[in-house]
């Protein structure tokens, strides 16, 4: 992973992008600067939490769809048992999909919950359990969405593998069968 | 004769596609290039969009999360149907992506507010579906609960007239952990139940204490405190009662339950008592 965007085209869904990041620098934002306006612990809190639970829906819904063409979530089967299933799109739409939106997309939810750890750790230091409860919530639902697309991506990635390997095998043996046949 | 024919004889339309499909797809990973989008050839029907390998990738839900509003994992299964298309979403990974995303956000909005609400009438008002609790939660989500529990901790907030910020703070750890607690507590019992789905129903069954304590906030007799509290926190544990009943061992059905009940009757003391 670079550093850089990488260069050349420009990002394809920049609305997407924006709201992407948008509710993540909100949370970040008004937990750091609400020190300064509000007394209330409570308005801290309720705020900071919906901003980072509106922006754990927007990743998980919106901008994994559209940005990377990634997509994880939770059934419950017929015998009751749960499962998660992970999604990709197919090969072609996924080289397709625009390089500055994923590298944008992975390097903020990566760098999100490196920042959601620093303050907890800073709150930890000062002992504040009650702004520690609020990283904490925050951290978690960065975690869900990091640790759910990264299983997707690695996943998609296996599949691309296997799948290529498959193709390669059904073709060597069709092959082998066409000899065959043609003897 | 027959051997020249056969010689000459080409292989049968679908193998021919398929092995044009298979040379195209073996240049892709290859050569990692982006072909130009050509239209797919004929039947794509043998080269699944998801392959159905990858989708049952049942791994274990992610490691357990103390907070019981972090795995707001709230919308899992409406994207399926978000794709426009009602297609089974296990053969087909997006469907068309251009146009069901070009479909506005406003739509699965809508979709996951209209889940919330019919969670909620399963949950908490009578309907058929109760006696079968095992099917009523299966699309369970956690935004209600979030929402309910939030709300229930504002409202706490706002009736007390001093230290409004530690009366919230503890509403909210209180409610979360003891959901949390509580859903272990019958999974060790050996209960049948998944831990989100028995999150979720936790939180829904705090929408009568929210009925309540918004009552109690605007009307301050005691009495009618008390009264309130009583009938909404009887109508939180009738709306639980089958789903933790039926989840454990008949034999141990108490032991679940109690620390349930327990649990809602405290909400109500801290209703009740909260001036």
């Amino acid at each position: 992973m670079d550093l850089n965007p990488p260069p050349g085209e420009n990002y394809a869904n920049p609305r997407i992008c924006f709201f992407h990041v948008l509710f993540k620098a909100g949370a970040l934002a008004f937990y750091i600067l609400s020190a300064l306006f509000f007394d209330s612990f409570v308005i801290i809190f309720v705020v900071t939490v919906l901003l980072s639970a509106l922006d754990f829906w927007v990743v998980k819904n919106v901008s994994g769809r559209i940005l990377v063409g990634l997509r994880w979530w939770n059934e419950i089967d017929d015998d009751g048992e749960s499962v998660w299933k992970f999604e990709c799109l197919d090969q072609e739409s996924l080289a397709r999909m625009n390089k500055k939106d994923s590298w944008l997309f992975w390097w903020t939810l990566y760098l999100t919950a490196v920042i959601w750890i620093f303050f907890g750790i800073f709150s930890l230091i000062r002992f504040q359990a009650d702004y520690l409860l609020v990283v904490g919530v925050s951290l978690t639902l960065s975690i869900a969405n990091i640790v759910g697309f990264t299983k997707c991506r690695k996943d998609a990635k296996k599949q691309i593998q296997q799948f290529a390997s498959q193709t390669i095998a059904n073709r060597f043996s069709s092959t082998i069968q066409s000899a065959f046949s043609a003897v | 004769m027959a051997h020249n024919e056969r010689d000459t004889v080409p292989l049968n339309q679908s193998s021919q596609s398929d092995i044009d499909e298979i040379e195209n797809l073996i240049n892709y990973s290859v050569q990692s290039t982006v072909l130009p989008a050509q239209p797919p050839s004929p039947p794509r029907a043998s080269i699944p969009v998801s392959s159905s390998p990858f989708i049952q990738s049942s791994l274990p839900p992610p490691p357990q999360k103390p907070a019981f509003v972090a795995p707001a994992v709230p919308p899992p299964v409406s994207n399926r149907s978000s794709n426009g298309q009602q297609q089974p979403s296990s053969m087909t990974g997006f469907g068309s992506p251009p146009n069901t995303l070009t479909e506005p956000v406003w739509d699965t909005v809508k979709r996951d507010l209209s889940r919330i609400v019919s969670n909620l009438k399963l949950v908490v008002f009578p309907n058929p579906f109760r006696e079968d609790p095992g099917k009523a939660l299966r699309d369970w989500d956690l935004w209600g609960p979030f929402f309910f529990i939030v709300f229930l901790g504002l409202t706490l907030s706002w009736s007390a007239s001093v230290k409004k910020s530690e009366v919230f703070a503890v509403a909210f750890a209180l409610l979360a952990t003891g959901a949390v607690i509580l859903t272990l507590n019958v999974l060790l019992l050996g209960g049948h139940i998944i831990f989100f789905q028995s999150l979720s129903l936790l939180g829904y069954c705090l929408f009568p204490l929210d009925v309540g304590a918004l009552i109690c906030m605007l009307k301050d007799n005691v009495i009618l405190k008390i009264v309130v509290v009583c009938v909404t926190l009887a109508w939180s544990s009738w709306a639980a009662y089958p789903f933790i009943s039926m989840a454990v061992n008949p034999r141990r059905k108490a032991l679940a339950l109690y620390p349930v009940l327990l649990m809602y009757v405290s909400v109500g003391f801290l209703i009740i008592a909260i001036d």
